[in-house]
């Protein structure tokens, strides 16, 4: 039996276990062995993307070494950026240290884990997932113009029977979210989330979708706090829901 | 105040960064504003200058002053300069326009120049993927522009395939103090993104293409 | 020495026309923050809506313009003479202005902003200038060149329809392409009526003719034109500028000095780079195959030619652009201004340029501001960005804008220019999360508060270290099931 490892991030591990949870079932259902690992925290993108290399790669140290296990089973993540952040910026952060070519051992073996799924689309089709909900697919920044990981998400919410793919106009524009510009910025960030929102009502989809919690949270948190009909999921959560 | 030399110097003083070199001369772009293979070069000319509301007429040698004049007649132009870049169709235009006045003579008049109703220009030469007129200082920096109608004559033989070929072949050889393009009429989007024609040039340009 | 109030035309002047002028003095950069800036931008709605439709419009022209070619080779062709250009830039500078001086350009240099008024001012005086026309130029914006050459008595009208109202209104230009995108057809109706001394319609063909008419005036009075440039080009000795509505041409024509500020950074090594720089320019900037008018001015009027200036000067601006050569930032020098970053940058869509403080609005300006005008000013504005990337995609020329936003951000924090606030929060964040047990420790803890704020699936309660999420969101916690 193949084995992945997962990288939960420090968002799921905070505000999103049930993401995590999600993909799990659904990568188990593959007959895929799961490796939640111990030790993991964040990749360091917060401290990266601020300007401040130092606290940041101490941090994503500690889950270079902990994701550095001597194995070569892809390490799987439920988010676009933090994929990206360890997959294209780790090399940076790590540049001339000893950990340089630990951290290029693991951003080869990282993969977003919608990427993954979508070389299982067949096995995936044979679980028989069923739904009756009409989605949008919101393409995550990072994961859209850093990882260039378009078809893939869609792929494999297209292996859900019943479910209406829609494509949603400004689906590639940012959400607002942009990690500590929410909290910098907030009247702006929560402007773009309300023209994201906009699109995807006026799209009449009942739930937008992505593959990073970070847009879910914003996107999610202010439909909740509008009223808006439409509601958020993550791939990993909609695959797990279309199960049997 | 920083002279030639200090201010040479700042730029100097930095190190340099990565040099990529630069791409061949006469290597042709592939770029919108060139000519795609097959296509015909005037039948480009006349679709892309119609693109940009210019009004295009294609005409023989001997119909040039016609349709110059038509196209006067057709905008109620009265006052009306002549350029002197018109080459050999200047004479039989000057008969069909006896009232007009040399474009040299007014240029001088800025004010005169302004109140012109229609200016008639050839041209130094013509770009086919663009659909642009281009002038040089010879035939006169403002004189496209200073009337609200613009009537050009351009001759086949003029005509080059792209921008890359007007920029590198010997086509702007000798220009003189400038050379410039001219695509359509003057057109803005300032005010709520409403395209307007006719803002500080022509509102409407005559393209005469001479075939031979 | 004070200007003519009529005009050659016998008329006299509008009220408006013949002192149309009082640039806006006040520094927004210094004087309020990113913050504020957007606030004021996001209480504009009718702002936010002609963005996105204005940038969405010309992004699909874009698109459209490049279908049938290969876009990708060509952005490699014009980063790859950017780059070349920027790093020969002594040689070519030089090469340009000797070719120049041929010509009988006359060639001044100005170090910083003050320098370029003052050499600006001092070619008026010596002209005896008492009108001038200008055409678009971000350079003249850069260095505030309108209040320098008033402060002298020298008349100024901006001659682009936007920038005249711009100047009028007493405003700044909110997008590099399209100056007045935040105003409406009202506004403008309301500040012609007022200088007509009459009621005029609410259209904008109507709005345009009689800007026409009035700038007509000031083309036929002025005694010099002052322009920008967008290229140098260094074989030539010649300065290429491009418009839709012909002021550059007529600013350029009919005055008998023609003054020109460039900044260094626009030098181009050959004619032949216009083919691939030009339809980038024009295609990035609106989606044109190319503008109506492109200029490409080799000197005053030659002996023989019919009109044209007695005197062509350009003022080669530096103003912080040698100190970014062979740097970290060096490849924001390779910026050829066309707004396409602006345009797909979905911050600029909400806040709207003036957010940015400065003469650089987007992305391009997020970087600009703080390299020309020091971290101290402009320093926020590299967080004034979600890292989205769009504008990577977009640029004609491949300015990694998100590597230099970050790089701004990185020397933000090692130059001590981040709050102290940040700088405690980033230290105590990379030291409970080095460490897996203080990491559990800590989210577990936090995991537990949030549970206790919830109500249902979320948490609403704008607690101290959660309102600046949670008063205008909802924190949804997808707990395990």
């Amino acid at each position: 039996m193949t084995g992945v490892r997962l990288f939960p991030t420090c968002v799921a591990d905070t505000v999103a276990r049930r993401t995590v949870d999600d993909a799990t079932r659904v990568l188990e259902r593959l007959g895929i062995r799961v490796d939640g690992g111990r030790g993991t925290t964040c990749c360091g993108q917060p401290g990266f993307n601020s300007g401040h290399d130092g606290p940041a790669r101490a941090v994503a140290r500690a889950t270079l070494r902990a994701l550095d296990d001597g194995g070569d089973a892809p390490i799987l993540v439920p988010s676009g950026s933090c994929a990206s952040m360890i997959r294209l910026h780790w090399r940076e952060l790590f540049h001339g240290t000893p950990d340089a070519i630990g951290a290029a051992r693991i951003a080869r073996r990282v993969r977003e884990l919608s990427a993954y799924l979508a070389d299982h689309v067949d096995a995936l089709r044979a679980l028989d997932l069923r739904s009756d909900v009409r989605v949008g697919y919101h393409d995550s920044c990072h994961m859209l113009r850093e990882l260039r990981l378009r078809d893939e998400p869609r792929a494999v919410l297209a292996t859900v029977s019943g479910l209406e793919l829609v494509e949603v106009r400004g689906a590639e524009r940012c959400c607002g979210f942009g990690g500590t510009f929410s909290g910098r910025y907030p009247e702006v960030s929560v402007a773009m989330a309300d023209s994201k929102i906009a699109d995807a009502e006026a799209a009449d989809i009942d739930l937008l979708v992505s593959a990073d919690p970070g847009c879910l949270l914003q996107l999610g948190g202010r439909m909740s706090r509008t009223g808006s009909p439409v509601r958020v999921a993550h791939v990993a959560t909609v695959l797990a829901e279309a199960l049997p | 105040m920083t002279d030639r030399a200090s201010f040479l110097a700042a730029v100097r003083s930095t190190p340099r960064g990565d040099d990529p070199g630069l791409p061949a001369r006469d290597a042709v772009p592939d770029a919108p504003t060139e000519l795609r293979p097959g296509e015909d070069r005037l039948d480009r000319l006349q679709v892309e200058a119609e693109l940009v509301a210019t009004t295009v007429v294609r005409v023989d040698p001997a119909g040039v002053a016609e349709a110059v004049a038509a196209a006067l007649v057709a905008e109620g132009a009265q006052s009306v300069a002549l350029a002197d870049d018109l080459g050999p169709h200047h004479d039989a235009i000057r008969e069909v326009c006896p009232d007009a006045v040399a474009y040299a003579d007014v240029a001088q008049d800025r004010v005169r120049a302004a109140g012109l109703d229609a200016t008639v220009t050839g041209c130094h030469a013509a770009v086919a993927a663009t659909g642009s007129i281009v002038t040089t200082g010879h035939g006169g920096r403002a004189a496209a522009l200073i009337a609200p109608v613009h009537v050009c004559v351009v001759r086949a033989a003029q005509v080059v395939d792209g921008l890359h070929a007007l920029v590198t072949g010997p086509t702007l050889d000798g220009v003189g103090s400038m050379f410039a393009l001219q695509s359509g009429p003057s057109r803005s989007a300032d005010i709520e993104k409403t395209l307007i024609v006719g803002v500080h040039g022509p509102g409407r340009v005559h393209l005469i293409l001479v075939e031979d | 020495m004070s200007a003519p109030v009529e005009d050659a035309l016998g008329r006299p002047l509008p009220p408006g026309w013949a002192a149309p002028a009082h640039a806006p003095d006040d520094d927004a950069l210094t004087a309020t923050t990113f913050t504020e800036r957007a606030h004021e931008g996001l209480g504009r709605p009718f702002q936010r809506t002609a963005i996105a439709n204005a940038t969405d419009h010309t992004t699909a022209a874009l698109h459209q313009r490049f279908a049938g070619v290969d876009h990708e080779a060509l952005r490699d062709e014009a980063r790859r003479i950017r780059a070349h250009a920027i790093a020969q830039l002594p040689t070519y500078l030089e090469q340009w202005i000797d070719r120049a001086e041929e010509r009988g350009i006359v060639v001044h240099y100005a170090a910083d902003a003050a320098e370029a008024r003052s050499i600006v001012a001092g070619i008026c005086r010596d002209e005896d200038v008492r009108r001038v026309v200008k055409s678009k130029s971000m350079a003249s914006e850069e260095v505030a060149l309108n209040s320098a050459i008033e402060g002298i008595g020298v008349d100024v009208v901006e001659t682009d329809l936007g920038e005249f109202v711009v100047q009028a209104m007493g405003d700044r230009p909110s997008h590099v392409i399209a100056p007045i995108l935040h105003r409406t057809r009202g506004e403008v109706r309301d500040l012609f009526s007022a200088m007509a001394g009459e009621e005029l319609p609410d259209d904008p063909e109507a709005l345009t003719r009689f800007a026409r008419e009035g700038l007509r005036h000031a083309f036929v009075t002025a005694d010099a034109g002052i322009s920008g440039g967008n290229f140098l080009i260094a074989e030539t000795g010649e300065v290429a500028m491009v418009t839709n509505e012909g002021n550059g041409r007529l600013t350029t024509s009919l005055p008998r000095v023609h003054i020109a500020l460039v900044g260094i950074e626009k030098l181009l090594p050959r004619r032949r780079d216009l083919g691939v720089l030009l339809p980038l320019l024009t295609g990035h900037g609106t989606g044109q195959q190319i503008t109506t008018y492109v200029s490409v001015l080799g000197g005053p009027r030659a002996a023989q030619e019919p009109d044209g200036p007695d005197a062509m000067h350009v003022v080669l601006l530096d103003a912080g652009r040698s100190a970014l050569l062979g740097g970290p930032f060096e490849e924001a020098l390779h910026c050829i201004r066309c707004g396409a970053c602006q345009n797909v940058c979905p911050v600029y869509r909400q806040v709207g340029g003036h957010a940015y403080g400065w003469v650089y609005g987007g992305p391009i300006g997020a970087v600009l501001t703080p390299l020309f005008r020091g971290q101290r000013d402009g320093g926020e504005l590299s967080h004034a960005t979600t890292l989205c990337g769009a504008c990577d995609d977009i640029c004609p020329v491949r300015i990694p804008l998100h590597d230099l936003l970050l790089r701004l951000r990185e020397r933000r924090v090692q130059e001590g220019a981040a709050p102290l606030g940040e700088r405690v929060a980033f230290a105590l964040w990379g030291h409970l999360w080095s460490h897996p047990m203080l990491y559990r420790t800590s989210t577990a803890a936090a995991r537990g508060a949030l549970g206790l704020l919830a109500q249902g699936d979320v948490v609403r309660r704008q607690v101290p270290g959660l309102r600046r999420w949670t008063a205008g969101r909802d924190l949804p916690l997808w707990r395990r099931r």
